[in-house]
């Protein structure tokens, strides 16, 4: 990714290569936001979440080394928090996370929007909760990150037709849960 | 939890406008559109401060082979050697060889919390082999192994902290490969099925 004016992502890889360690906040900065909203989805939990990307930070920082293209960064990135995230998740032996986090209400404009807004967001990540841990990130992914489906398979490792699977299971489920409430 | 019309799943993956959709599924797009938006909000936490201290901590010092320690090794290994010396470079000798071999070994003596490591590759044709691991914050340049009789067996020491260690070899700089002989093997956490070595290193106080 390259903002205006913005170091290219492998400018920047090859400077903190160099041995210019401070040049990796200018990553952190490009990236931190999306990594630390993914992880939240993921793991319910602000703190977690936190705990989770400052870990894949760290490590992505040690082993920068051995992210073959550097063009590719973003996906690397959220490939390792997805790991960290899955782990946290593993050790935790459950899928039932807590989501806590009150993220700002778009408007609506049908029976969803007379829902008050916290009300909103507790039902939508209560529903986001209860999908496995692999179509949360599949439709985390796709819909709140906003990646393509070839970019997802770099981050998660699995097939494009397994993802599509992933992430249309999620949104029936996420539908089917939201249509409960309004009914 | 029944499926959604295709339609519906076309709209959301981009493929179909979903003005065009009936009156139901642009409802039902809306609301789903409304949920992602919510879940869209970026956490106001920021983990940067925390990482960049992280990074910038000093990185454990790895204590290498040295020269005067590989030089003993290679004078102990057995070979065939002849020798014509006048009798005063013999006398010469003998005290050079004397003093090298007094000398105690590793540069560094390990600590009652410390261990030594070993570490052996089998690289034929390599020009460098070194050891890189989460002792040495993953960097290159401060674990050499060495090939002296260029048998394509590469070995190395150093003293590490006790304790559990995730490492990798780097071959001629920049083939990273696991440890053949590492016997214990974690996933290196990048999710493309690679593994790190893993080696358990046990305090000198706790060796028999």
């Amino acid at each position: 990714m390259v903002n205006d004016g913005a170091p290219a992502d492998a400018d920047v890889v090859a400077q903190v290569l160099g041995g210019d360690g401070e040049a990796f906040g200018i990553l952190i900065r490009r990236y931190e936001p999306g990594l630390l909203r993914f992880a939240t989805r993921m793991l319910g939990n602000p703190d977690a979440a936190a705990d989770a990307v400052a870990e894949s930070l760290v490590r992505a920082y040690r082993h920068l080394a051995q992210c073959r293209d550097a063009s590719r960064l973003r996906s690397w990135l959220y490939r390792i928090t997805g790991n960290r995230c899955r782990s946290h998740l593993a050790r935790r032996h459950t899928n039932d996370i807590s989501l806590s986090d009150a993220p700002p209400l778009a408007d609506g404009s049908d029976a969803w929007a007379v829902l008050e807004r916290n009300e909103q967001v507790a039902l939508v990540e209560r529903a986001l909760a209860a999908l496995s841990a692999e179509k949360r990130e599949a439709f985390v992914l796709k819909h709140v990150e906003g990646m393509s489906y070839e970019e997802m398979a770099a981050v998660t490792g699995a097939r494009i037709p397994t993802l599509k699977m992933r992430v249309h299971r999620a949104r029936e489920a996420l539908l089917a849960a939201l249509e409960e409430v309004v009914r | 939890m029944s499926p959604i019309d295709p339609r519906l799943q076309e709209a959301l993956d981009g493929e179909r406008d979903p003005g065009e959709l009936p009156v139901d599924l642009g409802e039902a797009y809306a609301r789903l559109i409304s949920a992602v938006q919510l879940l869209a909000a970026t956490p106001a936490a920021s983990v940067a401060v925390r990482v960049m201290a992280e990074i910038r901590q000093p990185r454990v010092q790895v204590q290498t082979a040295g020269l005067m320690r590989r030089m003993v090794r290679w004078l102990a290994r057995p070979r065939a050697v002849t020798l014509r010396l006048r009798p005063a470079w013999t006398l010469a000798l003998a005290v050079g060889l004397a003093a090298i071999l007094l000398m105690p070994g590793p540069g560094h003596t390990p600590g009652a919390a410390e261990g030594v490591a070993k570490f052996v590759g089998h690289f034929p044709g390599a020009r460098s082999v070194e050891v890189v691991g989460s002792f040495n914050d993953w960097s290159r340049g401060t674990l050499h192994l060495s090939d002296d009789d260029h048998d394509g067996v590469w070995r190395g020491g150093a003293v590490l902290p006790a304790g559990q260690h995730e490492y990798m070899f780097v071959v001629d700089g920049d083939r990273w490969v696991p440890d053949p002989l590492a016997g214990r093997y974690v996933d290196d956490g990048f999710g493309a099925g690679q593994q790190n070595s893993l080696l358990i290193v046990r305090p000198v106080a706790a060796q028999p």
